[in-house]
């Protein structure tokens, strides 16, 4: 159990290799690759938190929204560091994102109309309430 | 790639926005403020996609997502009634037992992500030889030489860079497969809302057949 938590600890409290308040100072002022993953990440974390506890149909796709905006983040922060170092390929990255934003609006525009179908069959857009397949 | 001065400011200043604003669509009651803090969000996300140097795909975010699919999102808000959930007579979120459930699953995801990006990053500076800081800055003043090359925009204050030449022409070369491929998925995705939205009436109409009343 002890193991547990130092091994827990270890993940997220990194070892100082300056002083902990220049590493704090350095990553502050001069944001680099991964401060991007972060934020990339708590928008994907706040994505499927909407899933996961809305009821409303609609604010959930709005979630699913902010986790496909996240993957974007991802790869357009990653496009630049490939170009920063660079590789041949970095506008990948790019690329992939105009696909991905093509696939979401494709995806909007089928979920909604499965919503307007939705409403006029069963006049609700609670999750909750639309539960003819359970047990 | 480390931003620093002027563009490490917009950077907090626009990855709070974004962070916030995506908080409070999760958070709000009203469908529609929900969706204005959704559009927030998909503006800053593509203020800092700019920051990235990818003025294309800004521009993309900007016209498809916030001008096509938000506006897309408002219209059917307003098609189905939500007043109840502004009065407060509804729930907004499940039962609690279902939100424990993943609050739990949202703890051990951000710790898998934290570990992933710590070792990921670690290992990625040691490939492309930037761990210590006078590589970065080696590195970096690489990147102001090359851009020294590109041509200088109109008012001779800033460079036009190449982003857009580039994606363009991966998307009409080495990604014309998937290009044509999403233009087909489009067709699709037209053609089936606008099956999926019919009203029975409107199909019958179109097939000159009679419907039974209450249909």
């Amino acid at each position: 159990m002890n193991n547990f938590i130092a091994s827990t600890l270890a993940l997220v409290w990194q070892e100082a290799t300056v002083s902990r308040w220049q590493m704090i100072k350095q990553g502050v002022l001069e944001p680099d690759l991964s401060k991007f993953l972060v934020i990339a990440a708590l928008l994907f974390i706040i994505g499927v938190a909407g899933v996961l506890t809305r009821r409303n149909i609609i604010v959930i796709f709005m979630s699913i929204e902010l986790i496909l905006n996240a993957a974007n983040l991802n790869f357009i922060a990653f496009a630049r560091y490939l170009q920063d170092t660079g590789n041949m390929n970095a506008v990948a990255g790019q690329v992939f994102t105009v696909f991905i934003i093509v696939v979401a609006a494709a995806e909007a525009a089928i979920g909604l109309g499965l919503v307007i179908a939705l409403y006029r069959n069963k006049e609700t857009i609670f999750v909750d309430k639309i539960d003819l397949l359970k047990w | 790639m480390t931003l620093s001065g002027w563009e490490a400011v917009f950077f907090w200043v626009f990855a709070i926005a974004a962070l916030v604003a995506a908080l409070l669509t999760i958070l709000a009651h009203n469908a529609v403020h929900s969706a204005l803090f959704l559009i927030s969000t998909l503006v800053s996300v593509a203020a800092l996609f700019a920051l990235l140097g990818a003025e294309f795909i800004a521009g993309v975010q900007i016209l498809v997502y916030v001008g096509g699919v938000m506006v897309l999102f408002l219209f059917v808000i307003m098609l189905v009634n939500v007043g109840a959930e502004e009065r407060g007579s509804e729930m907004l979120f499940n039962r609690p037992a279902q939100v424990a459930t993943s609050v739990i699953f949202l703890v051990l995801l951000s710790l898998g992500f934290i570990y992933a990006i710590r070792q990921g990053y670690e290992g990625l500076l040691a490939r492309d030889n930037l761990t210590t800081r006078e590589q970065r800055e080696e590195a970096a003043s690489q990147r102001r030489e090359s851009q020294q090359n590109l041509r200088l925009a109109a008012t001779g204050t800033s460079r036009i860079s190449e982003d857009t030449q580039l994606v363009g022409a991966s998307l009409y070369r080495f990604a014309a497969l998937p290009f044509e491929i999403a233009s087909v998925l489009l067709l699709v995705a037209i053609i089936g809302s606008v099956m999926l939205a019919r009203t029975t009436k409107q199909e019958a109409a179109t097939d000159d057949i009679e419907t039974a009343r209450g249909d």
